[in-house]
């Protein structure tokens, strides 16, 4: 059966002894996130994912959501959990004072939302795509605006929704058709057809506001003539409630490979009343602040499956007896009459974690896991420095280094939350692929998270066709100059040799196709874009790479009684050690197979006309 | 042809703006010049108005002087004291104001004191020849002849020169001659026709392309993006009037409808606007004024640049044009003026008009459509003259044009239809006549272009960013074609295979390009790429390896010359260094300027400047003058602003040759090579007697000095401390001798020092960026 335990220890790891932690605290507005704090808050999101979420994530899969007559229901017992949650206050854990929120970084709200799409993906997107919508409303809204609807997406009584793709155009919104026409009042009129609404219609909230993307009248061409609109479901009334009903319905519900607990909608405005959030034709530029964000939360629903699919893939290959062990079938087998059956098939057939094979794929999934949840915090860490230090030299480097991993961690994890919820279903065996083991639900519902929010294709060619030349290559100098200096640091100690070693020449190959993909890509873009996965994954697993090396020198000084001592938490840190020590081996040397297609170019890619497809 | 040289001595009558301009050219050129103009009204120094000119003219930027020395050679007089002396002079310009009584009273007085056979030339763009030499003695017609100047004269390459029925056809040529070689002019022989032929195109241009696009509702940032990929100056239409000045437009326009013929087209052309008298009258008459079509708002706290509305009259903050006309036209001008926008059609509109009304014009204003392209080209810095630019559009296509918007169909374009005005035969380029058949375009003697020659072949070698031509007699050429001519891995390859070549089957090497500029350095973008993924290695490389090719160069058993023309700088000028001899045009900007990007030179700058210094006999004995002097030079990133200034700071050496005349340089360059392949010798290494830490410590003294002074910034001080440090010698005792190899590998680690340093990056990007230094 799937089984999750929120890896708390891990997490901490990350936080407070791989990362500093105490830094958040000093950013202006974020005093009272002290790492004491942040502990106590995790412990209360474990609960509330195991204990509430978690239960609900088979049975929501197997309801799913259900349309009658533009209504919306979601499976039994979210409605019930969701007020659970908003009674907690999560919704507004990471939401400003101003307006109700609790103040505390991305950081914490990263964490957290690991853990709710460990527990239960398709439930933590109605609350995940509210904060998105409070993100974009809080950065460009007016302050009318604000005032009137920030509030209830904090306090979770209202939800949010983000409004973008219509049937002839998803990565490329400058296609869209849905027009805008001012109404004289200050307001505006929209008409148009979303599809793949994300929690457009549901009953968990008394209001949803729709954050729609429209084309004023005479708005420029393409993506700049894009503006940003609000248009509540119900109008609110002067005392703040749900009024009248505006021109808005949901035409109907996706049936989908996954997420069935989550409302997939097609929504149909008809000269909805809405208002203008941020400039006109600035909507591109308000999406795009909230992009990194919106990026790293979908990194973090594959890192979530990932965790949930190897804790359940280990649990069962702990206890799942088939075949003996490899390496003790040469022994001599001891036959035994006298044996119940149970204790027959003991001494028969062994746990299946004694196999290589299975161990290779608990491995796979959790040195990746863990090198991602590393890498993924470190942006999180940088994504609150970027928008809260204060000093403006600091910010700009923070902001970097997020957008240059941003579309990494994106779709690296993501990867890995379909390769590992793959892997649990293989160990698993006939039963991973039972629907009521619950394993098979991680394969369907990480698919998607490698296609929405830009697909993982389009991360690669965000990451080499806009993030690797702007500014001269600027941004790469925030991730290569400290990996530079820290091998260089490390590169005579020979107790990180296992970890210095390899990573230091996977290092050099990426360097090499950094340049490379630049110069070719500068002479024909058409080269870049050939190379951008293959380029992604090998930066991907260089900075995967990168963090156990540190996680290891982390632990190593752990483990040494003169830098502190390991606290009777040894065995913690050796595993450590030795996961990474796996990941050197045995995962790392995947990044040769990306480097040479890189290095191929793109002939191959482009011979081929396309009539012999 | 006349004797080159026997003009030796020449006077400028009048110094105002153009005539001390001419004036100082001439000297630029060694030439003595005697400037004269009136007394002063005030009284006091008689020759103040000569006299203040000439010191305008030190401070003034762009510098109409090449160097001091030019200055010394220039005379002040005045008409009163001075004209006697005119008999000195065996050439005499008058540029007095365009007032044919004036001038002609002064010819009078010219004429009673010039020795006999002296040339006598107007410059001026308004009174045709034979109202000017009129009523004057046969012997002044016969020395009497218009030099038509451009502004300013030192960098506008066009001359017109007109020459009249009685003028002696041996005056004309003796001064073509001079004009061309010593002047470095591009002499384009004119007919006496108003506005010659320069202004009368460009003014039936500017006119026309104000009036479209008033009438077209198109504003002036919209008229001037059009312009661009018409290859017409950046500053657009709009941006070229506010240079010249708005009030001048009405006064031109005014001796035009005087002067032209009454069936010309610019009378159907030309309209008064109100939004131009308005604007003149307001005082807002271009760069010179409040104001122009732009102008720079500096009222509030930050600057802000504005633009006139054209239909309102009135200021408004300026938006940048960003047109799909434009961008559709930047490779192809058929696709700019067939777009369908109102800035296609406004395109189509101005260049139909501009370029039939040019066509119309010859032979009466030009014996050929060369003159009238290198016109354009020359005085009003197009790109491309008219009948190139009808190549590009296609003859037919622009007769069709010209038809249906209503216009006659010009005799010389409905000769070109099914052809074109320009064609290669045989590897030569011809031009179509007016007769209707093709002549071949001939240079004058002296002049080599690697236009030519590639029409006439194919590279000897080639790589993605340079090439290398046989260009006659056993000299082989080295062309740049990377961006900016850039030096990258790739040129160094190629200069490394076109050495072995010439030195196995080749007498010697030019180094030479007909680009803006001959280099503006290394690729810093792949520089900057590689440092930002911390390729350090790869950095290391790339600096080791442009030393050993620079060496190379350098110890090649052929001679190698450097022929640059523009700007030399930071891995461009080091390649000069290195060069056995520099055959340099006049205008050569060179210069080690790495420190603005907060580097060292890597390439073996910092050696060869100070090896040039310590062979320097005029500074005092010991080692730290020439230290001192190179780390004064490479500290400030010293540029030359012309040849001579790049001679006075050593990044040429007093044998390297200049030309004047950027047309000739390739041929001169390769007479260089030719002369020393004669009986050549690589030079012998050069030896470093440097002070050691000892003259560090000084250096380092007066950069904390220049610190505290607030004249150099804290980076500054960082990098001029590592440029000390290379230039002393590293830890050397000064009783050590270094050699060459010793002094690159100084550079070299410095190098490596400051790209690792992040403010020196910080430097690089604010530079690859913004194009503009960082000062931090």
């Amino acid at each position: 059966m799937a089984t999750y335990t929120a890896p708390l220890r891990d997490m901490r790891f990350v936080l407070h002894e791989l990362l500093d932690s105490s830094a958040l605290a000093v950013l202006p507005g974020y005093e009272q996130a002290t790492p004491g704090l942040i502990d106590a808050v995790l412990e209360e999101a474990a609960k509330l994912s195991q204990e509430v979420l978690f239960p609900l994530n088979l049975s929501g899969d197997k309801e799913g959501c259900t349309y009658e007559n533009g209504v919306v229901r979601t499976p039994k017992g979210f409605k019930e959990a969701y007020d659970h949650m908003i009674e907690g206050g999560w919704t507004s854990l990471a939401c400003d004072p101003a307006y109700g929120g609790q103040g505390m970084p991305m950081l914490l709200s990263t964490v957290f939302e690991e853990m709710v799409s460990s527990a239960n993906v398709a439930f933590g997107m109605y609350p995940g795509l509210s904060h998105g919508a409070y993100r974009a409303l809080h950065a460009h809204g007016t302050e009318d605006l604000k005032a009137q609807y920030l509030p209830k997406l904090v306090d979770g009584t209202w939800s949010g929704t983000m409004c973008l793709t219509e049937p002839q155009c998803g990565t490329d919104l400058g296609l869209i058709r849905t027009r805008a026409e001012p109404d004289g009042d200050g307001s505006y009129r929209i008409t148009g057809t979303k599809i793949f609404i994300s929690a457009g219609e549901h009953d968990l909230t008394e209001n949803i506001l729709h954050f729609v993307l429209a084309k004023l009248p005479d708005a420029p061409a393409g993506t700049k003539g894009i503006s940003l609109f609000l248009v509540p479901k119900f109008l609110p009334t002067a005392e703040g409630r749900p009024g009248a009903r505006n021109g808005v319905v949901c035409g109907s519900i996706e049936h989908k490979m996954g997420i069935h607990g989550n409302a997939t909608a097609v929504m149909n405005f008809d000269a909805a009343q809405g208002w203008l959030v941020g400039r006109e034709n600035s909507g591109m530029r308000c999406m795009f602040t909230m992009m990194n964000a919106a990026r790293l939360a979908v990194g973090m629903q594959g890192l979530g499956i990932a965790e949930i699919a190897y804790q359940s893939a280990a649990a069962y290959a702990k206890d799942r007896r088939q075949g003996k062990s490899v390496a003790r079938s040469d022994a001599k087998e001891t036959k035994s009459t006298d044996a119940t059956p149970d204790s027959r098939t003991k001494d028969l057939a062994d746990p299946i974690i004694v196999h290589p094979d299975v161990r290779r794929m608990l491995l796979e999934s959790r040195s990746m896991t863990e090198a991602g949840r590393a890498l993924s915090y470190w942006v999180g860490l940088e994504l609150d420095r970027a928008e809260r230090h204060p000093d403006p030299a600091v910010r700009q480097e923070a902001d970097d280094l997020v957008a240059l991993l941003t579309p990494i961690i994106k779709a690296a994890l993501s990867d890995l939350g379909s390769e590992a919820a793959n892997n649990a279903v293989q160990v698993l065996g006939g039963h991973g692929y039972i629907h009521e083991w619950g394993v098979e639900q991680l394969v369907r519902d990480a698919r998607i998270a490698q296609i929405y929010e830009g697909t993982n294709g389009i991360q690669a060619l965000d990451l080499v066709g806009r993030k690797l030349g702007q500014d001269a290559g600027r941004l790469l100098r925030r991730f290569f100059h400290p990996v530079s200096a820290w091998l260089e640091a490390y590169a005579d100690d020979p107790a990180l040799a296992a970890y210095v070693g390899p990573t230091a020449k996977a290092f050099g190959r990426l360097q090499q196709a950094t340049l490379t993909v630049a110069q070719r890509g500068l002479a024909k873009p058409e080269e870049a874009a050939a190379a951008a996965t293959d380029y992604l994954r090998l930066f991907a697993l260089v900075a995967m790479a990168f963090m156990w090396c540190r996680m290891a020198e982390t632990a190593r000084r752990k483990l040494d009684p003169a830098g502190g001592g390991a606290n009777g938490e040894a065995p913690f840190y050796k595993t450590k050690l030795e996961v990474g020590r796996f990941f050197m081996a045995r995962v790392l040397p995947r990044h040769s197979v990306h480097f040479q297609g890189v290095m191929a170019g793109g002939e191959t890619l482009v011979r081929l006309p396309a009539e012999a497809f | 042809m006349a004797l080159s040289g026997a003009i030796e001595r020449c006077a400028v009558l009048g110094a105002g703006l153009m005539g001390s301009g001419i004036a100082a050219h001439l000297a630029n050129a060694g030439l003595p010049v005697l400037l004269l103009d009136m007394l002063p009204k005030s009284g006091g120094d008689r020759n103040a108005i000569a006299a203040g000119a000439i010191e305008r003219m030190k401070k003034a930027d762009p510098q109409p002087l090449m160097s001091p020395d030019a200055a010394r050679l220039i005379t002040p007089g005045n008409f009163e004291d001075d004209l006697p002396r005119l008999a000195e002079c065996d050439w005499i310009i008058e540029v007095v104001v365009e007032d044919l009584g004036a001038k002609r009273a002064l010819y009078d007085r010219v004429d009673a004191v010039r020795k006999p056979g002296s040339i006598v030339s107007s410059n001026t763009s308004t009174i045709p020849l034979r109202a000017l030499a009129g009523k004057q003695s046969d012997a002044f017609k016969r020395d009497f002849c218009i030099t038509h100047f451009f502004n300013p004269p030192r960098y506008m390459r066009l001359l017109e020169l007109v020459a009249g029925p009685d003028t002696r056809p041996d005056a004309v040529a003796e001064l073509a001659q001079l004009c061309d070689v010593r002047l470095g002019k591009g002499v384009v022989r004119c007919k006496d026709t108003p506005g010659f032929i320069a202004n009368r195109i460009g003014t039936y241009w500017i006119t026309c392309a104000i009036d479209e696009a008033i009438a077209r509702g198109l504003q002036v940032e919209e008229a001037d993006a059009v312009h661009r990929p018409m290859g017409i100056p950046k500053t657009g239409v709009f941006g070229l009037v506010d240079l010249v000045g708005l009030d001048l437009m009405p006064l031109v326009a005014k001796s035009m409808l005087m002067s032209l013929p009454p069936d010309d087209d610019f009378r159907r052309v030309f309209k008064e606007h109100p939004v131009l008298g308005r604007m003149i009258a307001e005082g807002n008459t271009g760069r010179k004024g409040k104001g122009g079509f732009y102008r720079m708002n500096r009222a509030g706290k930050e600057r802000v640049l504005e633009a006139i509305d054209l239909a309102t009259g009135e200021y408004r903050p300026s938006v940048k044009a960003k047109l799909e006309a434009a961008e559709a036209g930047r490779r192809d001008l058929r696709r700019l003026v067939q777009h369908p926008s109102p800035a296609g059609e406004y395109a189509r509109a101005v260049l139909v008009q501009t370029l039939a009304y040019a066509a119309s014009l010859v032979p009466a204003i030009a014996d050929d459509i060369p003159s009238v392209d290198q016109a354009m080209r020359l005085g009003y810095a197009w790109k491309h003259g008219p009948f190139e630019l009808i190549d590009q559009l296609g003859a037919d296509w622009l007769a069709e044009a010209v038809a249906r918007a209503g216009l006659p169909v010009p005799k010389l374009l409905e000769l070109a239809r099914g052809r074109s005005f320009y064609r290669v035969q045989d590897g030569r380029l011809e031009c179509l006549t007016p007769a209707g058949e093709y002549a071949r375009v001939e240079r004058p003697e002296g002049v080599l272009l690697l236009e030519d020659i590639k029409r006439a072949g194919k590279p000897v070698l080639r790589n993605g960013s340079a090439s290398v031509w046989d260009i006659g007699d056993g000299v082989l050429c080295l062309e740049f074609t990377s961006k900016m001519n850039s030096i990258d891995p790739d040129i160094m390859a190629l200069l490394g295979k076109a050495l072995g070549l010439a030195a196995k089957q080749y007498k010697g090497l030019v180094i030479y390009n007909e680009g803006e500029n001959f280099s503006v350095g290394a690729n810093l973008g792949i520089a900057m790429f590689a440092a930002n993924v911390a390729a350090w290695p790869v950095i290391e490389q790339q600096v080791a390896g442009g030393q050993a090719a620079y060496k190379a160069l350098k110890y090649a058993p052929v001679p190698v010359v450097g022929a640059p023309s523009g700007m030399a700088l930071g891995g461009g000028c080091e390649i000069l260094l290195h060069c056995a001899a520099v055959q340099a045009h006049a205008e050569s900007y060179i210069g080690l300027v790495e420190v603005g990007v907060g580097l060292v030179p890597g390439w073996g700058g910092c050696k060869e400047l100070l090896a040039r210094w310590q062979a320097e006999p005029k500074l005092p004995r010991g080692p730290m003058p020439a230290v001192a002097k190179a780390f004064e030079i490479i500290s400030t990133a010293q540029v030359g602003k012309s040849a001579a200034q790049s001679r006075a700071l050593g990044y040429l050496r007093p044998t390297d040759g200049i030309t004047m005349n950027r047309d000739r340089l390739l041929f001169d360059a390769k007479q260089r090579v030719l002369a020393l392949a004669e009986d050549y010798h690589p030079p012998k290494p050069a030896e470093f007697h440097l002070p050691g830490p000892g003259g560090r410590v000084a250096l380092d003294l007066a950069v904390d000095g220049f610190a505290a002074q607030g004249k150099a910034t804290p980076h500054d001080v960082v990098v001029s401390k590592a440029l000390a440090r290379v230039l002393t010698g590293g830890d050397a005792d000064p009783l050590d001798v270094l050699g060459e190899d010793d002094v690159t590998a100084l550079e070299r680690g410095a190098f490596m020092e400051m790209v690792r340093n992040p403010a020196s990056l910080a430097r690089t990007e604010h530079m690859l960026t913004t194009g503009k230094p960082l000062r931090n």
